[in-house]
């Protein structure tokens, strides 16, 4: 009896096919990227991770804004400026995406993974 | 045991098959087991050398007995090492449950052309898919998680081979001993 039948090559080269894919798909350089940079003003107040779900508060010039993590991805959801720019920008995840708050001076900006842009700007 | 089934006639008569099944999960189980005290290097990575029984199980006796002895497999060596219905379980079940599928359709379609290198390869492949995808929809739903995926599978690539000629040369033991099958 043949070790090797037409059949089992047929199966090892599809499944060998199906890894390779698989590699292209969960492997490529992640455009999310996976932590964010908090500042205040120009001083870098925290760095933040992207994996974890959490609230975090920060306090800037005006009063307390509340920065929220869920799946990857972080926003404002309260600030104590007038126009809730900062709010109203929603979620962001992408490497070099910025939420920005000026009258209360803070910032947000997305880090890690591969950058596919300089600034996006929406 | 002779004696016992003497003094008191079973309700429900085990059949030539039910006997069958029952040595060869034995066989499986013990392997299940043996490979579970083995530390993995990477979590959900083992060799799957319980596979081998499976494979050589349906090449011999068909999709039931290997169903039966796979199934059997997973429930008893969860009771014994004690995961019965944890996670462990679930992803263990799923994954037998994927690989007999897979094997049923495998066999069905070209039966003939097929040895047990391939149906282990297509085994291991399908056992593992149907792992990460519970492990990924029910447990942890996160991205990190499918970016361990193309090493799960390559480790199941290798392993599906190795066991499959582990199978195959099983298999021409068996048959050049001359065992009769049940087909």
């Amino acid at each position: 009896m043949r070790i090797l039948r037409a059949g089992d090559v047929l199966i090892l080269l599809a499944g060998t096919a199906l890894v390779g894919a698989s590699y292209a798909a969960f492997w490529s350089p992640r455009v999310e990227g996976d932590k964010a940079i908090i500042s205040v003003g120009h001083d870098t107040v925290a760095h933040a991770s992207l994996l974890e779900d959490r609230k975090i508060p920060i306090d800037g010039l005006l009063g307390r804004s509340l920065l929220q993590i869920e799946d990857g991805r972080i926003r404002f959801t309260e600030s104590p400026c007038p126009g809730r720019y900062c709010i109203h920008t929603g979620w962001i995840s992408r490497t070099g995406q910025v939420a920005a708050c000026l009258p209360n001076g803070v910032v947000v900006e997305v880090e890690g993974g591969a950058r596919e842009f300089d600034a996006i700007n929406l | 045991m002779a004696v016992s089934q003497r003094e008191s006639e079973p309700v429900f008569p085990t059949d030539r098959e039910d006997q069958l099944v029952a040595g060869l999960a034995a066989l499986a189980i013990a392997i299940h087991i043996l490979e579970a005290a083995f530390p993995s290097p990477l979590p959900g990575v083992k060799p799957g050398l319980a596979n081998v029984v499976t494979v050589v199980v349906y090449l011999r006796y068909g999709l039931r007995v290997a169903a039966w002895v796979a199934l059997l497999r997973v429930l008893v060596g969860s009771l014994l090492i004690g995961t019965f219905l944890s996670p462990t379980f679930l992803l263990s079940a799923t994954g037998a449950v994927a690989a007999i599928v897979v094997l049923g359709v495998i066999g069905g379609i070209g039966r003939s052309a097929v040895g047990a290198v391939g149906l282990s390869v297509a085994a291991a492949l399908a056992h593992m898919s149907g792992q990460i995808w519970v492990a990924y929809s029910l447990f942890i739903p996160h991205p990190a998680l499918l970016s361990l995926a193309p090493v799960l599978l390559t480790a199941a690539l290798v392993f599906g081979c190795v066991s499959g000629l582990i199978a195959a040369s099983v298999d021409s033991l068996l048959r050049s001993r001359g065992n009769p099958t049940h087909e």
